[in-house]
């Protein structure tokens, strides 16, 4: 059983790097992303002393730095692939073969998030020698702990949302990219991969925490720096479990539905 | 005259057609308009916040960094809208279908760079130039500068055409190095914000080389009324020996086309 899904990272790790340029060019394109980031804090704390939104020079910096990061090892993920894989009849095949479907992508994200990650740490240090930030560093360690938890759960709701949209095709078989977008477009924004979430006024915040979307990328990046401790963390931990669950049931009873809608099309 | 309203009645052809293809699937058409929206939406609330907690951005007030950001979106939407074609044109290139329009006695650089519109884009930008006109309205600009705006919008637009048929270009000559359009879309996103919120070397790179604040930065000063005449010119400039070098390497990378599984 181990070895059976153990298998199925090691494929996956060949297939990740067998396109390499594809890979660089996927990388290249996070590091650009991140420019745009750092250089409008940069801008915005070029006063070393000043701080807005909750932040010092060193927290903001930290915080782009960490998207980096946190973002390959969470949305480094094949999921996507799924709608295509159902809408085309290809399901087919996977159903034949003796590994749990939903299990079996999430083994395979192993290693591309594996790699991902690596170089995001190379493309971190070097950005770190070529810009020199002044860098956070947390040394409590319940903070560090916590964000370890949070990264974890993270990665299973980023999956499990990403899964359960991509079951989509199973009712609507010509819809498959479409939905993707715009959860890709609507959690880049609400996870805070694009900008930090306390840039928002209090109320907005306030209903952006009960979405599943802020546990992805900024609350663990928060709780890294120390900015959400105490009550406050327990209660983070509690909502991203909530809804890790919540997910997990939901896709398990989407996937049982979908089976039962499954025609095959395409095949 | 006649090669204008000939290729005019080409495009409306192809467009049609892929207006045809794109509203097939209305969800999907809705979705993706959505997903356009939203994104939108979030950024532009992002600026106002930012720009209202900090007091400015790189000298900018709000109003000025989202008028930045508008016409940056500008340029995106409307070169996406004019130029979709060169997404679908490797497929063209990989399969040998390239040939079928090389016997057509239309000009195949403008089959392959504005081959089909994409409609998507003309519901957004009506609105996005309705915003436009109100948020620049609030510099009280003169007609000169108004007019310069235009003028400088379309150098940016001639910029974006000459990245894409540079692109085109790289299909041909390479077969591959689809992913060169990716990285135009990453380096020109980073003309959302002012090009004053750059360090050295790259603001330089941003000006002079990949000319994303030629294209955006610039013709937004223009309108607030900070461009200087030699900006104007250099800008210009920019725009024609873009467009010439781009036509120039188009011509180049035709030449090694080998027809490939046709």
């Amino acid at each position: 059983m181990r070895n059976k899904y153990f298998s199925v990272c090691r494929i996956s790790f060949i297939q990740e790097l067998a396109y390499r340029s594809k890979f660089v060019v996927e990388r290249l394109q996070s590091v650009l992303q991140i420019f745009l980031i750092f250089f409008l804090w940069d801008s915005v704390f070029s006063d070393p002393s000043r701080e807005v939104f909750g932040y010092d020079r060193a927290k903001i910096l930290t915080y782009v730095f960490g998207l980096l990061i946190v973002k390959a090892i969470v949305a480094s993920t094949k999921a996507s692939d799924v709608s295509g894989i159902i809408s085309s009849g290809e399901l087919t095949n996977y159903l034949l073969k003796p590994v749990g479907f939903v299990k079996y992508w999430f083994f395979r994200d192993i290693s591309a998030r594996g790699i991902h990650t690596a170089f995001a740490m190379v493309e971190v240090v070097i950005l770190f020698v070529i810009l020199r930030p002044p860098f956070f560093l947390q040394t409590n360690l319940v903070s560090l702990a916590g964000f370890l938890v949070l990264i974890v759960m993270a990665v299973i709701i980023f999956f499990l949302m990403l899964t359960l949209v991509s079951f989509i095709p199973f009712w609507l078989v010509e819809q498959t990219w479409p939905p993707i977008f715009l959860f890709l477009s609507v959690s880049e924004v609400l996870s805070g991969a694009v900008f930090p979430l306390d840039v928002f006024p209090y109320a907005i915040q306030k209903v952006l925490y009960l979405l599943p979307f802020p546990y992805l990328i900024f609350m663990p990046i928060q709780v890294y720096l120390g900015k959400v401790v105490g009550m406050e963390l327990g209660r983070s931990l509690l909502t991203a479990g909530l809804w890790m669950v919540g997910l997990m049931i939901a896709v398990n009873w989407v996937w049982q539905r979908g089976l039962i809608h499954y025609r095959a099309e395409g095949r | 005259m006649k090669t204008l309203k000939k290729y005019g009645k080409v495009w409306w052809i192809m467009s049609r057609n892929a207006l045809s293809g794109a509203i097939y699937s209305k969800l999907s058409f809705l979705i993706f308009l959505l997903g356009k929206v939203v994104r939108f939406n979030f950024f532009v609330l992002f600026l106002f916040y930012l720009v209202k907690g900090t007091g400015s951005l790189a000298g900018y007030d709000i109003n000025q960094t989202i008028f930045i950001f508008l016409t940056f979106n500008v340029i995106d939407i409307v070169g996406q809208f004019l130029f979709r074609e060169v997404y679908r044109f490797k497929p063209l290139i990989l399969g040998g279908d390239f040939d079928l329009i090389l016997v057509r006695p239309t000009s195949s650089l403008f089959r392959g760079l504005m081959g089909g519109a994409d409609f998507i884009d003309l519901f957004t930008i009506p609105i996005l130039f309705i915003v436009l006109y109100f948020v620049g309205m609030n510099f009280h600009p003169q007609i000169g500068d108004v007019m310069l705006y235009i003028l400088l919008l379309v150098n940016g637009l001639m910029i974006t055409a000459a990245f894409h048929i540079f692109i085109l270009g790289l299909y041909v000559r390479f077969l591959e190095l689809d992913y060169v359009l990716w990285l135009y879309r990453d380096l020109l996103n980073l003309g959302k914000l002012p090009v004053g919120v750059y360090k050295q070397p790259l603001r330089d790179i941003l000006v002079y080389l990949i000319p994303v604040a030629t294209m955006i930065t610039v013709p937004a000063r223009a309108m607030m009324g900070f461009v200087s005449f030699w900006g104007v010119i250099v800008s210009i400039l920019i725009g024609i020996v873009g467009i010439l070098v781009s036509m120039r390497f188009w011509k180049y990378s035709l030449k090694y086309y080998t027809s490939a599984s046709s």
